[in-house]
């Protein structure tokens, strides 16, 4: 996957995120600050912009712009979260990836948001949808998958740690202010990174 | 000079503290920059803004950054990441509260200080708040101590059974919410400090009457934790109101050497001893000597236990606390309540039976030695650790399924269990043992036993008893982890014990368990209407019973008392396995150990409730009629094509409710119209044709269906449930009105919508109705409501064109017009029975309904035989009962 595909996929989440937005700013204002939504909608449309205005020559270059256009714009705690994930990958991108190359790179994504958050599996946040999905990207490579189906089990598994995270407590955020009440709702940020996931799986991989 | 750097989500915000700050800094401007909000409006951080201000308001020295919270904090500290290396070494991103660390921090720069001196004195930007509230509360003429010493005091335990799990634990939860870091220690046994966040902790600290326990406290709330806890110790943490002035309360300094001691009360007054607090009395004839160690002469005795009038809570309230030692210090009682009410545990041999007034919860008599529930044997798999996340998930959810369990439980006891669940000491010492590689078993056991044996180890009896709270909390959690079944009943008899799960009701053999006694519950919970549901004689909220391993006390001899006992809600009553047992579920009398002429008397209750059964069972397939000639018919509520059958062996006129909840509970997928079609069906096959009332769905929060998942509402039973639920959930509503048309095209059907409010409700349902038979409505198909809120039974003639039947809920009536939860034990009095108010609600809806729509009654309290006259007085004409008491009732009609 070169430049090229990993903009679409960029673009891909983008448009996903708009077509949930109201999805996740309802998520958000059962157990947060309500502006999710909004906050990831308005980061991802100026990195859609950014990357029309001035199109990345290198996948380096590309997260790097998706990062720091998304901790400039987003405004809520995904900006930074989401932008230090995007940063790391780009820290980490080789200038053409293949599958393992992929997962090399979002695993680096994750750990930047786990040292940015310092959120453990379990507190209810994006890591609990970020973390299986790296982890299930690993299997399915190592068990000799192709990317594209690769791929599609990340996104699997995300979708599954986002289920996980409703009966959950949040531990992190402003959500945790409501202790018992945060169960009972799927995570937002675990929400918008099964999308993130989804959005890979249609458009990576061949 | 230090620069700053404002980092908040509201730009606003940003530029006022700013502009705060500086007013302190006039004549020497420091560099202040903000980096605020996504603009003028939109609340938000930018990491990238932040990196921009640090670069600005850096002059060489260095930049403190204060934040407010979340993303604030994230952003700011991606913003070192954009840094380059010498700019981010001189930059410290500070914790401070905002406001107050601004503008101890514009003062410190202002003057020259270093960048980590500025931080400092940020950090320390709260003190002159946290010393002014601390000083409010110092006595006045006290300047000295004002600001030098951290908030403290000194109290002294007032309870009789020194600061045990109960009280304990309302400590520790009351002070819970404060933000403050609290710590106590006992100044009586010179023990260690140790943090008041945790129960067992707490526990260990041995505190008894008398004990001068030293509590200091640092942070924000910390004077006002100390103070609640100054109150708290006043009240004795709840358990008997004492004087204030009798308290300490001061700084360490005040009291020390203070010749107090005797002023202190060394009595207390027993609290009001709880609805259906046992009262034990001297059932031997004749007369027992009495114990010459009390201030009071020896009462009359009562002759005949049955007669024996019951302690109310309100003598017991005037009651002087039973202790021996107190007793001679307390107010004097009245003669006749001596007896009753001061038992001697030294002297157990003076006690011949013991007599309990419950509430009468299902009707019949019932004989037979004293059983209880055995725990399953829990045995920990020798199995490896999945890695302590996956372990420490475990152990979560066994701890929230527990918290489920007990949160349904209500009382000081359970909330002492609750707590436990969320003790520091006893989770952290679990976790570690996770992280040490230990399952969440293994981990859990072995926590639980060391704070256990904390408890063993303790000197005083009544301490070391609360070890038991520990193990039962542990055997709960670790039955959660394991998947063990709760308990069993061994062995034929009367079984005695805390509450019941509806679960453990639906596994009782009725020709086993004759009859059950229940220290809590309610006659509404759910245990006690699966009890009248099965037939099983039972007496709920009888007090704290607790049947032990032991030799059972045969005849009249004596009964050994549970160490402990006496007090008020102190801790349960023992009595031994196999003790001799009767009980009327009628009356809510018990009596374990009773003598010949008492157990001759309930042998006759036996022998005249039998004649009675007898005589109804024989004619119930007859019609009920009333002596003024109405014919009143008596149906059955039925939840399972098997009570369908039960129902119609019992005579049942018809199935006045059928709770269609059990077709749709514990499965992945709802059932469609065929599947529910069949089962009305079988249902209505079951009661030979006679007419079923199919009430439409009645799941809400309080019953989730796995495959609707519904937000966690705060009060289920205020939530969206019954035909609230199905105006939501249309699809499967519909599929639901569907299977019951169907049915009703072949066989008298009445459908029935559970939970009404509003007209515009049934409206919406009728309507529905309409499209689903396409304007061909069945023949035989009635409509109706349940009346269970009073805002329907008010407005009840409103309903009247738009229904043919009324069927009132007596159990959710009564629970929302007298705000009274049922299940809850301290509500007995409220949510038992026919009270007035419902029974005005009824009067009106019977009114209202007239000739034009039938009025029934499918709670409760149609089993009732003392209220069926007065619900037929009112106009009721139909009742529906559990399908045993069907008989009963036809019956209680006849002679009504």
């Amino acid at each position: 996957m070169d430049t090229k595909d990993l903009t679409a996929w960029i673009r891909e989440f983008a448009g996903l995120v708009a077509q949930h937005k109201d999805e996740l700013t309802a998520l958000d204002s059962a157990i947060g600050d309500g502006d999710h939504g909004v906050n990831m909608d308005r980061g991802l449309t100026a990195v859609v912009a950014a990357l029309e205005a001035e199109p990345p020559d290198s996948p380096s270059a590309l997260f790097k712009k998706v990062g720091m256009t998304l901790i400039s714009k987003v405004g809520g705690a995904s900006g930074p979260l989401y932008g230090t994930a995007f940063l790391r990958m780009a820290a980490a991108a080789d200038s053409v990836l293949d599958g393992a190359g992929f997962a090399k790179v979002l695993r680096s994504g994750l750990d930047g948001v786990v040292a940015r958050g310092k959120a453990q599996p379990g507190d209810k946040t994006m890591v609990d949808a970020l973390g299986p999905a790296v982890d299930a990207l690993d299997a399915a490579l190592a068990s000799g998958a192709g990317t594209k189906a690769a791929l599609q089990a990340a996104a699997d598994a995300a979708e599954q740690g986002r289920e996980a995270t409703i009966p959950l407590v949040a531990r992190k955020g402003r959500a945790s202010y409501l202790g018992e009440r945060s169960a009972g709702h799927p995570d937002p940020g675990a929400t918008s990174v099964t999308l993130l996931m989804q959005a890979a799986a249609s458009t990576l991989g061949s | 000079m230090v620069g700053l750097v404002v980092v908040c989500h509201s730009r606003a915000l940003a530029r006022a503290a700013a502009a705060l700050a500086s007013e302190m800094t006039q004549g020497r401007p420091v560099a202040v920059e903000i980096a605020a909000g996504l603009d003028e409006t939109t609340f938000g951080t930018d990491a990238v803004e932040i990196s921009e201000a640090v670069v600005a308001a850096d002059s060489g020295d260095g930049v403190v950054v204060l934040m407010d919270l979340g993303s604030a904090v994230l952003s700011a500290e991606t913003a070192l990441e954009l840094l380059d290396d010498d700019q981010r070494a001189r930059v410290v991103l500070c914790p401070a509260p905002l406001v107050e660390g601004l503008v101890a921090a514009a003062v410190t720069a202002a003057g020259g200080a270093p960048r980590d001196e500025v931080a400092a004195e940020a950090m320390a930007g709260l003190a002159g708040k946290q010393s002014h509230f601390g000083a409010l509360s110092e006595e006045p003429g006290d300047p000295v101590s004002r600001t030098e010493e951290a908030p403290s005091a000194v109290v002294r335990v007032l309870n009789p059974h020194g600061l045990h799990a109960r009280p304990a634990a309302r400590l520790v939860s009351e002070l819970r919410p404060f933000d403050a870091r609290v710590e106590l220690r006992n100044e009586s046994t010179d023990s260690a400090w140790v943090p008041a966040s945790s129960l067992t902790r707490v526990a260990t600290l041995g505190a008894l009457k008398g004990h001068e326990l030293a509590v200091r406290a640092s942070g924000p709330q910390a004077q006002q934790a100390i103070d609640r806890l100054v109150t708290l110790a006043a009240e004795s943490f709840g358990e008997s109101p004492v004087d204030h002035a009798e308290l300490i309360k001061s700084g360490p300094a005040l009291h020390r050497g203070s010749p107090a001691t005797d002023h202190y009360p060394r009595s207390e007054r027993s609290s009001p001893a709880p609805c259906g607090q046992p009262g034990i009395v001297d059932n031997s004839d004749p007369p027992s000597p009495q114990p010459t160690d009390t201030a009071d002469p020896p009462s009359p005795q009562p002759t005949d236990t049955a007669a024996a009038p019951s302690p109310q809570p309100t003598d017991a309230a005037a009651a002087p606390s039973p202790r021996p030692t107190d007793a001679a210090a307390a107010p004097s009682p009245r003669p006749d309540q001596a007896a009753a009410l001061s038992p001697q545990p030294t002297d157990a041999a003076t006690v011949y039976g013991l007599t309990w007034q419950g509430t009468a919860s299902s009707p019949g008599i019932a004989i037979g030695p004293a059983v209880r529930l055995h725990e399953t044997v829990l045995e920990i798999p020798a199995e490896e650790s999945r890695g302590s996340e996956a372990e420490r998930d475990r152990l979560g959810d066994a701890l929230a399924t527990a918290r489920r369990e007990i949160g349904r439980l209500s009382g000081d006891i359970f909330e002492a269990h609750l707590v436990l669940l969320d003790d520091d000491d006893l989770l952290g010492d679990a976790r570690a043992r996770i992280d040490g590689g230990a399952t969440a078993p293994q981990a859990w056991r072995d926590a639980t036993d060391r704070v256990a044996a904390e408890f063993d180890a303790l000197p005083d009896p009544y301490l070391r008893a609360r070890a038991a709270d520990v193990r039962a909390v542990a055997a709960q959690v670790l039955r959660a982890l394991l998947g063990v079944a709760a308990a069993t009943v061994d062995g034929e008899g009367i079984l005695f014990a805390a509450d019941l799960t509806p679960a453990e009701v639906a596994g009782l053999d009725p020709t086993r368990t004759k009859g059950v006694v229940l220290s809590g519950g309610s006659p509404t919970s759910h245990a006690a209407i699966l009890l009248r549901t099965k037939g099983i004689p039972a007496v709920v909220g009888a007090g704290p019973i607790e049947v032990t391993e032991g030799t059972p006390a045969v005849g009249a001899g004596p009964i050994e008392i549970a160490e402990g006992t006496p007090a008020a809600g102190a801790g349960p009553i023992g009595i031994a396995e196999g003790t001799p047992a009767v009980m009327d579920g009628s009356t809510g009398e018990v009596v374990a150990d009773p003598d010949p002429k008492t157990l001759a008397d309930f042998q006759a209750r036996v022998e005249r409730q039998r004649t009675r059964r007898d005589e109804a069972h024989k004619r119930a397939t007859e019609p009920a009629v009333t002596r003024a000639g109405v014919t009143i018919k008596v149906g059955a509520n039925v939840g399972s094509v098997a009570e369908a059958r039960a129902a119609a062996e019992h005579g049942a006129d018809l199935a006045g409710l059928v709770r269609t909840e059990f077709l749709f509970l514990d499965r992945d997928t709802a059932p469609d119209a065929d599947e529910q079609e069949a089962v009305y069906r079988r249902i209505a096959e079951a009661l030979g044709g006679r007419r079923i009332t199919l009430r439409t769905l009645d799941a809400g929060s309080d019953k989730p269906l796995p495959y609707l998942p519904a937000p966690v509402e705060a009060n289920p039973f205020l939530g969206v449930r019954g035909i609230r639920h199905s105006l939501v959930h249309r699809a499967m509503f519909a599929e639901q009105l569907r299977a019951i048309v169907r049915v009703a095209r072949e066989t008298p059907v009445s459908v029935m919508f559970p939970m009404v409010t509003t007209v515009g409700e049934v409206f919406e349902a009728r309507r529905m109705l309409d499209e689903t038979t396409g304007g061909n409505t069945p023949a035989g198909m009635r409509v109706g409501m349940m009346v269970e809120v009073p805002a329907a039974a008010i407005r009840a003639a409103a309903f009247v064109p738009y229904v043919d039947f009324f069927s009132v809920g007596t159990n959710d009536l009564t629970q929302y017009t007298l705000a009274a939860e049922r299940g809850n034990a301290d509500l007995l009095s409220l949510a038992s029975g026919l009270d007035p108010a419902v029974a005005e609600l009824i009067d009106g809806v019977c009114r209202a309904a007239g000739d034009r729509v039938l009025v029934a009654v499918c709670g409760e309290l149609a089993a009732d035989e003392t209220v069926v006259p007065r619900l037929l007085a009112s106009g009721v004409r139909e009742l529906s009962v559990a399908p045993s008491l069907v008989p009963l009732v036809k019956q209680a009609v006849r002679q009504g």
